[in-house]
């Protein structure tokens, strides 16, 4: 895993995700999550593997959602899995211990279920109002976030309606890392605000 | 499971395709279909459910899997190499816009990889893509497929099979009648959906298909 405080973008399903990853690696994410639903295995593939090409040249990881056997095929660092996604431990068997294995919870409960059956982090959210995925449950807000950081001991990785307002209350709630989609692919600059959503983050460490 | 060569040289020559209609709550009829095909016959079953997430199709490949099936039968799971896997099945059956079969053998040499094919450039990729069957249709009318254009039709399943070495599976609006015609035009078996869906007279279909086909 990256040293914290790390960004990651995940690519928006509305856009190519190759010059949204290019454009987010050169603002400094260190993490680019493959994220489209609707795209054929072909076409999903092909992104994969130019990805982490890209991502092999900013040192930064590729990540998966959903399809093991995308990441399997095209060798990239790990799967992001949902709880509607393969179960981690049917997961982990075929991608073994050298990949990373995220998952989504929006609980506490289901983060430490996570962690015990062998997550690498914790995508932990929503914890903001969020309009890129439809959400039906309210959002859990940085308190939950908390008691979620001092009762886990992996990484947690905060997503869910994250701006360049609100990133560093995360970092200062104990998150390693915030994940975004909009924040970054809906901005004029991309590259910019990746850049500046990063140096928000790190700041909050000093 | 069974070697490599041993499954490859004998694929079973009917292809059972699942419902499309499973659901979480829901996921007899696979299952029913399964416990109930003919001791003396093996078959191909793809599983095929869009509507269930990674983690239903996984827990109802693993109910599919723990079922005892005649001998030879085959379990495949539709595109997903990783649910295939998780779950021990034979194969996988790869859609023409799936990632390709060539890119996914590697990580399992052992297992089956099917292709869709509906066009003669598409059969080059899959040969090339080292394709282990194909499927082939809508060869007749069927009411799913409408939306895509009229049937592909018998003479144009003549003209793939006589192109390639591959076993072809003919789909689409197969019946008892009409399965026959399909091996006559070169057809290494049939694959069919609703054909298997009449519950009550499920194991005559498939034993009168059989010795309809007369492969």
């Amino acid at each position: 895993m990256p040293s914290s405080p790390f960004l990651c973008v995940i690519t928006d399903e509305t856009l190519c995700p190759l010059s949204l990853a290019e454009k987010s690696l050169k603002g400094g994410a260190a993490m680019i999550q493959l994220r489209h639903k609707h795209a054929s295995g072909s076409q999903l593939f092909l992104w994969a593997v130019e990805i982490l090409k890209l991502c092999r040249q900013y040192q930064a990881l590729c990540i998966i959602n959903d399809r093991v056997d995308i990441a399997m095929a095209s060798r990239a660092d790990g799967v992001h899995l949902g709880q509607q996604d393969m179960p981690i431990e049917a997961a982990r068997k075929l991608l073994g211990h050298d990949r990373i294995i995220g998952i989504t919870a929006s609980s506490l409960k289901e983060a430490l279920q996570a962690q015990k059956d062998g997550a690498d982090y914790i995508g932990f959210g929503h914890i903001f109002p969020t309009s890129s995925k439809k959400k039906e449950s309210a959002p859990l807000g940085t308190e939950t976030l908390r008691q979620a950081a001092t009762n886990l001991s992996l990484p947690i990785v905060a997503i869910g309606g994250i701006s360049h307002e609100n990133a560093a209350s995360l970092i200062s709630s104990g998150a390693s890392a915030v994940a975004v989609i909009s924040a970054v692919s809906r901005a004029t600059d991309p590259t910019l605000a990746t850049r500046n959503l990063l140096c928000t983050i790190q700041k909050s460490l000093s | 499971m069974n070697s490599n060569r041993t499954t490859k040289t004998f694929l079973p020559r009917i292809y059972l395709i699942s419902s499309g209609e499973e659901s979480a709550d829901n996921n007899k009829l696979l299952l029913n279909q399964l416990a109930r095909l003919p001791r003396s016959l093996s078959c191909m079953v793809q599983i095929r459910e869009k509507k269930l997430s990674a983690k239903e199709l996984l827990s109802l490949a693993l109910k599919a899997k723990a079922i005892e099936l005649p001998e030879g039968t085959l379990l495949l799971m539709n595109e997903r190499l990783d649910i295939a896997l998780a779950a021990g099945l034979d194969g996988v059956h790869l859609p023409e816009n799936a990632c390709s079969a060539n890119r996914l053998r590697p990580l399992a040499p052992q297992l089956i990889y099917g292709c869709s094919v509906h066009s003669l450039s598409a059969l080059r990729i899959a040969e090339e893509a080292g394709a282990d069957y194909l499927l082939f249709g809508p060869v007749f009318d069927t009411p799913s497929k409408r939306v895509y254009g009229a049937p592909q039709g018998l003479k144009k399943l003549g003209a793939l099979c006589q192109q390639t070495s591959l076993p072809v599976f003919a789909l689409g609006g197969i019946t008892l009648k009409n399965a026959p015609l399909c091996m006559a035009k070169g057809a290494y078996g049939i694959a069919a959906l609703s054909l298997f869906q009449e519950s009550c007279r499920f194991v005559d279909i498939i034993e009168e298909l059989y010795f309809n086909m007369n492969p």
